[in-house]
């Protein structure tokens, strides 16, 4: 498969503390490509440089073979990088549809008449359900409810890759049945998905490749029970859990 | 489907009849100089540049969230502009000229302002307006030995009375349309959640000087249409600050949701501040002072919450119940964010923590 987002070593340092330190990874489309590690081990701040949110101190980003390192956030959204956050981020006192209608008309690429984006941005809000909730403002929803309303927004820039900062997290079992499998029907539609997770069972079910970070560098690659074996992964996360 | 086709006739109706009320409150608001008093015309001259005012400044601050002091900075570049143009140029070509120099100042500042936030625009775009008028003061004393400058032209008070009643339809129907658009949304994105914003896909930057620049211009036109008013006009008086703070609480008090909501801030301000020029000359400022004062603090229930409203969405908690000790210190968290500390004292103290935490690790 060839690579559609290429990461080269990337690095950035937050004063003294190295977040991300010397990574490299790819992900093809219709990938899904685990993140996982302990808290505070840099997949955040990897996405965050990924996505354009905050610039590296060293390394190189490739989007579809265009090299993005130094190109401002909006402009990577125009090139199909998107991403939700990991602390859902939405305008408190605008309702639901108006980031996503925001997303159509800015990131979706081509001209879309602002009298049809109300339109395009309802469809979205009902391809992840919460088309009942769209004139509700964002502290009237449900968590869950957040969550997919942001995911429509990343979607209605219409992203080859996708970003998902533990959006599977902090679920209730049926809620994240749901939430795998929009993730896996993402794939399925050829986005290129990086799958930052704790939760373990959604890890092994989605993704075709883990990476396992631990204090900003990448200590482990491989097929997901391959590397949720691994001696030095199970090291990390006991190391994190008695924290 | 017979239901959406009625609605639509429906909604078609009642945008016909708007638009058929407003023509014809316009076509009687134009005949106002012929029925009214001088008194009463000049009144509604001050009427209408605050209205132009007003509705300007809500363009920019009421979408961006970003207090702007500039105001008096603009108007008075306008005016002043007309004031020194208006013996080589003609009246017209000297208006053009003052919305040319007005949108220059305003795409510096805004390249310049980008990165400031919160307090800091508001103190920046009052230190900038004052610069200005000290620049002029300075120029017109050392450089070209003037107090100030004659205005001596055919324009008289009906004439710029019904130029800033086309203005004020103009600055209204740009404040409608934005509401309406793709730049509106964008707008209020930003005002919202920067990140977010730049998320979406909105360059947010572009977006916040250009609806900079428009404001601007509505505010540098209405003092340029001004200065035909008054036959002498010096630097301080152009660029008299009390218009910024004016313009500020008549947006508070009238509010910023409807569009339409500057007017009932404008007109009783303006009736209750010429009450108290005419009967109280010396103690004016003070006494205006006092209002504004009395308006944020000791309005009823209604008014408090129509002001806690804004604060909430002006997006700073301003407690005013705990007196002056508690805005200050607001004032100064506000001030020592963006700047001083980039992640405030809470940055400071999670980075120790970080400092510590990774041998915490090691030992394990
Ligand atoms: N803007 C910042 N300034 C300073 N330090 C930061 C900043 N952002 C992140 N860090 C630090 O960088 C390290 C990596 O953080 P990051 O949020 O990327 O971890 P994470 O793997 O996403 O953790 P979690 O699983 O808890 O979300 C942490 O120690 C964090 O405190
Ligand atoms: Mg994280």
């Amino acid at each position: 498969m060839a690579a559609l987002l290429e990461v080269e070593n990337l690095r950035k340092a937050f004063g003294g503390l190295v977040a991300v330190n010397d990574l490299s990874l790819a992900v093809a489309a219709g990938e899904v490509l685990g993140l996982i590690g302990p808290n505070g081990s840099g997949k955040t701040t990897l996405l965050n440089l990924i996505a354009g949110t905050i610039r590296p101190d060293a390394g190189k980003i490739r989007m579809a073979g265009e090299d993005v390192t130094r190109l401002a956030n909006h402009l990577r959204v125009r090139r199909r990088i998107n991403r939700t956050f990991q602390l859902v981020r939405a305008p408190p006192n605008m309702p639901a549809i108006g980031t996503v209608m925001a997303a159509v008309l800015y990131g979706a690429g081509e001209r879309v008449r602002f009298k049809d984006a109300g339109y395009e941005a309802a469809g979205w809000l009902g391809e992840m359900n919460v088309l009942t909730k769209a004139d509700r403002r964002f502290d009237q929803l449900t968590y869950i409810e957040q969550k997919r309303v942001e995911l429509a927004r990343a979607l209605a820039t219409r992203p080859r890759v996708l970003l998902l900062d533990e959006w599977l997290s902090g679920l209730s079992p049926s809620e994240l049945e749901g939430g795998m499998s929009v993730v896996w029907s993402l794939a399925a539609q050829g986005i290129a998905v990086i799958l930052v997770e704790h939760v373990m069972t959604a890890v092994r079910a989605l993704c075709h490749r883990v990476i396992v970070m631990n204090a900003g560098a990448k200590v482990a690659e491989g097929r997901p029970d391959a590397v949720l074996r691994d001696p030095e992964v199970i090291r990390a996360y006991l190391g994190d859990e008695d924290a | 489907m017979a239901a959406s086709a009625e609605d639509r006739r429906r909604r078609r109706t009642r945008t016909a009849a708007a638009i058929g009320a407003l023509v014809a409150l316009v076509a009687v608001l134009a005949t106002v100089p012929l029925l009214t008093s001088d008194y009463q015309l000049s009144f509604m001259v001050n009427v209408m540049s605050y209205l132009v005012l007003t509705i300007a400044w809500a363009l920019f601050s009421g979408t961006t969230r970003l207090v702007s002091l500039a105001t008096s900075a603009f108007f008075g570049i306008g005016m002043y502009t007309v004031a020194m143009s208006i013996k080589i140029l003609p009246l017209y070509a000297s208006f053009a000229l003052a919305i040319v120099v007005g949108a220059a100042v305003a795409l510096v500042v805004g390249v310049l302002t980008l990165r400031l936030s919160g307090m800091f625009f508001v103190i920046f775009s009052f230190g900038l307006s004052e610069m200005i008028r000290e620049l002029m003061v300075w120029w017109e004393i050392n450089q070209t030995h003037t107090m100030g400058r004659y205005v001596y032209v055919p324009f008289d008070t009906t004439m710029i009375y019904e130029h800033l009643l086309g203005l004020a339809v103009v600055v209204f129907l740009v404040g409608w349309l934005l509401r309406r658009s793709r730049l509106g949304i964008a707008l209020l994105v930003i005002g919202e959640d920067e990140t977010v914003a730049r998320q979406v896909g909105i360059n947010v930057p572009f977006t916040k000087v250009a609806i900079f620049i428009v404001s601007a211009m509505f505010m540098t036109l209405t003092g340029a249409l001004m200065a035909p008013r008054f036959s002498f006009i010096n630097p301080n008086f152009a660029f008299n600050p009390l218009v910024s703070f004016v313009v500020v609480i008549m947006a508070l008090l009238g509010g910023l949701q409807k569009l339409w909501a500057p007017v009932l801030g404008v007109i009783p301000l303006i009736i209750l501040s010429e009450r108290l020029q005419t009967q109280f000359p010396f103690w004016y400022s003070v006494l205006l002072g006092l209002v504004f004062m009395v308006i944020v603090y000791f309005l009823p229930r209604g008014v408090t919450g129509l002001l806690e409203d804004i604060w909430k969405a002006l997006g700073r908690p301003l407690a005013l119940p705990r007196g002056f000790t508690g805005p200050l210190l607001d004032a100064w968290a506000w001030l020592s964010r963006p700047i001083f500390l980039p992640r405030g004292l809470a940055g400071i103290i999670e980075e120790r923590w970080l400092k510590i935490m990774p041998r915490a690790n090691e030992k394990r």
